[in-house]
């Protein structure tokens, strides 16, 4: 029924079509809310909303600057991160939808994830190569651990697979409960399917990030702070 | 026989895949809920390092979900 696993369907149309979908519902929610007057002071109506949108990747931009020039560092992070965890949350939700084909949500396609996670521990190099320079990103690669690119690569397969896990199989179950019992627990397995929606866009985007701050990382060693010494304080004479 | 020699050793890593990850989520979730009663202001931070750590796990579990499906793709019915 499903044909091969990493597509689990004959035709590769589906997962172009509710792909694009899924871009054009974010082009048109991120036009949505950067409509009107947009004020730096005080916000209100629209802009509360898109800033609570973005106030969690702003956050985890800040905690990114080491000592590379800050905004560069938070407008180049930002955007991407939250790029990331809006296309798969709103994927993800794309299971609750009632129409039968658009049902299925993109990121239960291996080849969505997958592209996801490339393009995420990719674009953690091409950031990386955008504040340290070229050759300190491919250091980043190489140094302290000659083998540490294939670490990078097992970051791909684990994020790619654990999302592919997640949404493949709730849909794969849902799919097969309702052949079988078409009203009622299908009902109860969208509601519970609802976390790992949530979850994982989370946690993905959150590792990403952790990947990225590991690699924008940078080790400044001083000769002062290597031969620092722990001194008890002498006692205070009587 | 061959079928069912096949089928059953298909249903092997998901099963053994998701007792071990339920092993490990129960310790996860107890020292969870013992920090959280011992120190609820902290309740929220415990709860997102718990569902990460979850996350984490449940990869774990999910790896041998996918070994499952593509030994069961392979089951030929002879």
């Amino acid at each position: 029924m499903f044909g091969n696993v990493w597509t689990m369907d004959g035709t590769g149309i589906v997962v172009v079509v509710n792909a694009l979908i899924v871009s054009a519902v974010l082009v048109g929610l991120g036009w949505f809310l950067a409509r009107g007057k947009l004020t730096s002071g005080v916000p209100k109506g629209r802009q509360v909303l898109g800033e609570f949108a973005t106030d969690f990747f702003l956050k985890k931009a800040r905690g990114m600057v080491y000592d590379y020039d800050r905004d560069t560092v938070v407008q180049t992070v930002t955007p991407f991160l939250g790029t990331l965890f809006f296309f798969i949350l709103v994927s993800n939700l794309f299971a609750m939808i009632p129409i039968p084909v658009v049902n299925r949500p993109p990121t239960s396609f291996y080849s969505v994830t997958l592209g996801l996670a490339v393009s995420a521990i990719f674009g953690n190099l091409v950031v990386a190569a955008r504040l340290k320079g070229p050759t300190g990103a491919l250091k980043h690669l190489f140094w302290p651990n000659p083998v540490q690119f294939v670490s990078e690569i097992t970051d791909v397969l684990s994020l790619s697979l654990r999302l592919f896990g997640n949404i493949g199989g709730e849909y794969m179950t849902l799919v097969l409960v309702a052949a079988v019992v078409p009203v009622g627990i299908p009902l109860i397995l969208h509601v519970l399917g609802l976390i790992p929606t949530f979850v994982q866009a989370f946690v993905f985007t959150l590792l990403t990030a952790s990947f990225l701050a590991s690699g924008l990382h940078r080790e400044e060693r001083s000769r002062k702070a290597k031969h620092r010494v722990f001194r008890r304080k002498k006692p205070e004479p009587a | 026989m061959n079928t069912i020699l096949m089928a059953l050793v298909a249903v092997i890593p998901i099963a053994a895949g998701a007792v071990v990850a339920a092993f490990a989520m129960r310790k996860i979730s107890v020292t969870a809920l013992e920090g959280m009663t011992r120190q609820p202001e902290i309740a929220p931070q415990l709860f997102t390092a718990m569902l990460i750590g979850m996350a984490l796990v449940e990869a774990l579990a999910i790896y041998t979900l996918v070994v499952t499906l593509v030994l069961a793709g392979k089951i030929v019915v002879s």
